[in-house]
């Protein structure tokens, strides 16, 4: 009996020694595995995000274009282009490209976006609050109240707001401050080399801690009355055309969210 | 600056000796009274009521005694703003109308940079130590003169002529012309008007009559001025046989139909720049060897109140050095002369104002025919 008793003793040892190698190796391949995990989720949510941010600063862009025979009409007081019918159109608009709804963002959207998209869409109704006065002056034809000025300062304000910084920007800049650095220039002389296309480059940068997103512009008819033919003469700001065709790359709209920030 | 601390200092010395002085008459009183009851308590209230009265009159002694620390300048500099009146109606080159560039809302113009300087040397006035902010207080032109009087401004700026017949209200003072080679002209939209007046000085034997000219040539014709300005007060001087249309301002002149405006009369200067970068359909009246005819001469100034007689020395100076040094001439040439984009220079160098100053809707308002003439 003793016998048998220490030889089940032998088997059961080397039953569990089995067992505690067994799960020393689950247990280090979860862990392994849930920490790439860990640090994939912030990289996808700060990319989903980047792509939603560019998304809606263009959007808004959109419909000051949208609404620029209004804006600029110098035989109409109040235009009614209002923070909140401009707020109207763009969740209309911002829900046709992404099937999103602004108002109601989804739950499986990532924290990060959920947090930012709001504060964007504040930041551009705050701006066409601001120029309300502007907008609504009547016997005064061009405002410049475009696209260009809209984003520039929809950026900035969101900017000042937040750790993740967003701007429009281009090779050969009118307004100084929209001046590309060198990551933005490289990025954008390759999408100036390369065929049109909506994709935005994304890549992370500094030891993987700073993602870059450059969503491309390309310029439409609409643009070229001040981007377009004859190349140098002044347009109706005052700036030199750009001598640009239809399908050209403007410029781009650059995102830059810090993950270790967060 | 340091005259107006120290004066700061001697007047808080004499302030507070004369509080120390009445607290201790006040202290005396009361305790002599408080002995007699409730009776000698209400007469101090009633004494003190008395004596209250008089609060004003110490203050206004002080005031003489030591006007310095009170001053408009010195309020300017412990402000640390300027805040001057400009008018909403656009005096193209003057005043632009307002824009949106990448700063945000922004005013450009002559004048705009005129107070530029001006705040630029107040801050030099005032040590330097922060500088003075303009705050632009965008507002109608009708309106600038009460804003001013009733000191919700140090000043304003808006090509305001100050050497017309009646062009002066009461209480207020223009400064030294920042722009004199101007005066007021015409614009018109047919060339037969021209004719007219054109035929008028070919009847003239001599040296030309411009007045005789224009009063003849223009009988008859509708004349729209903008209420308020000194062309309103030439045309209701000189010009009696016209049709006189007072428009709040020159978009609404233009925008006008019904009656058909024949002539605009305005600030040559700005009918000059609005022929040929706004309204390309009007033209500038001119003599019959096609220089411009000016129906009179006219100096811009600013203008600010009777009483603050250090302020409009200062601005005297200023203009006067700047006269002096080219600058202002430099400054007329950019904004008169140069070919340029007014957005772009907004954008550069324009200032910003306050919205809560402003007509919600700003509108350019209307014309309608004068009454009594």
């Amino acid at each position: 009996m003793s016998f048998r008793n220490r030889k089940v003793s032998k088997k059961d040892i080397l039953m569990k020694s089995r067992v505690l190698l067994f799960i020393s190796l689950s247990l280090v391949f979860f862990l392994t595995w849930s920490s790439i995990g860990w640090s994939l989720a912030p990289r996808e949510e700060a990319e989903t995000t980047a792509q939603y941010l560019a998304t809606l600063l263009n959007v808004g862009r959109l419909i000051v274009d949208r609404n620029q025979t209004l804006i600029n009409d110098p035989r109409k007081g109040d235009k009614g282009f209002t923070p909140e019918v401009f707020e109207h159109e763009v969740v209309n608009e911002f829900t046709r490209q992404t099937h999103m709804d602004l108002k109601h963002l989804p739950s499986h959207l990532p924290s990060l976006a959920k947090e930012l998209l709001p504060l964007l869409l504040q930041s551009s109704k705050e701006v066409v609050a601001d120029a309300q006065f502007v907008i609504n002056q009547r016997g005064i034809g061009y405002k410049n109240f475009i696209p260009a000025t809209f984003g520039s300062q929809a950026a900035r304000k969101f900017s000042n707001r937040s750790h993740v910084k967003i701007k429009q920007t281009t090779l050969n800049p009118r307004n100084l401050k929209n001046t590309p650095d060198a990551y933005e220039e490289n990025v954008l002389k390759r999408l100036a080399a390369q065929p049109a296309s909506n994709t935005a480059i994304i890549e992370w940068i500094d030891n993987e801690t700073t993602l870059r997103a450059v969503t491309p512009i390309y310029y439409s008819q609409d643009c070229l009355a001040c981007h377009g033919s004859p190349k140098g003469i002044l347009d109706i700001s005052g700036y030199p055309r750009e001598g640009a065709q239809e399908g050209d790359l403007a410029g781009a709209i650059s995102v830059q969210i810090p993950v270790k920030s967060r | 600056m340091a005259l107006y601390y120290r004066s700061s200092i001697l007047n808080s010395m004499i302030i507070g000796g004369l509080i120390i002085n009445v607290g201790s008459i006040l202290r005396g009183a009361w305790y002599g009274l408080k002995e007699y009851g409730s009776q000698g308590i209400l007469v101090f209230l009633v004494v003190l009521g008395f004596f209250l009265q008089g609060c004003g009159l110490v203050f206004d002694a002080v005031e003489l005694v030591q006007p310095l620390a009170r001053d408009e300048m010195s309020a300017i500099c412990s402000r640390g703003q300027l805040r001057v009146g400009i008018s909403v109606e656009p005096f193209r080159p003057f005043v632009f109308p307002a824009v949106f560039t990448d700063e945000g809302v922004r005013v450009t113009g002559l004048d705009v940079e005129l107070i530029r300087e001006v705040v630029d040397a107040l801050t030099t006035y005032c040590d330097g130590q922060k500088p003075i902010v303009p705050t632009l207080h965008l507002t109608r032109f009708r309106d600038l003169f009460i804003e001013l009087n009733e000191g919700h401004l140090d000043l304003f700026v808006s090509s305001i002529g100050g050497n017309i017949p009646g062009a002066r209200p009461a209480g207020l003072w223009y400064s030294i012309p920042y722009f004199q080679n101007g005066g007021i002209g015409a614009m018109i939209r047919t060339p037969e008007v021209a004719e007219k007046i054109r035929t008028q000085f070919q009847k003239q034997p001599g040296s030309p009559d411009t007045l005789v000219a224009v009063q003849a040539g223009l009988s008859g014709l509708t004349v729209a001025a903008q209420r308020g300005r000194t062309s309103q007060l030439y045309v209701e001087a000189n010009l009696k046989k016209i049709r006189l249309l007072l428009c709040d301002s020159l978009p609404a002149a233009i925008e006008m139909s019904d009656p058909p405006i024949d002539v605009i009369v305005s600030t040559h200067a700005i009918l000059d720049y609005v022929t040929k970068h706004v309204w390309p359909d009007w033209r500038l009246l001119t003599r019959n060897d096609g220089t411009p005819l000016v129906l009179t001469q006219e100096s811009f100034s600013v203008v600010t109140v009777e009483e603050h007689r250090r302020l409009q020395w200062f601005l005297n100076n200023l203009l006067y050095r700047l006269e002096e040094s080219g600058r202002l001439e430099q400054m007329r040439r950019r904004w008169l002369e140069e070919d340029y984009a007014p957005t772009r220079r907004a954008a550069a160098e324009g200032l910003p104002f306050e919205v809560s100053k402003v007509p919600e809707h700003y509108d350019q308002g209307q014309c309608r025919f004068a009454t009594g003439r």
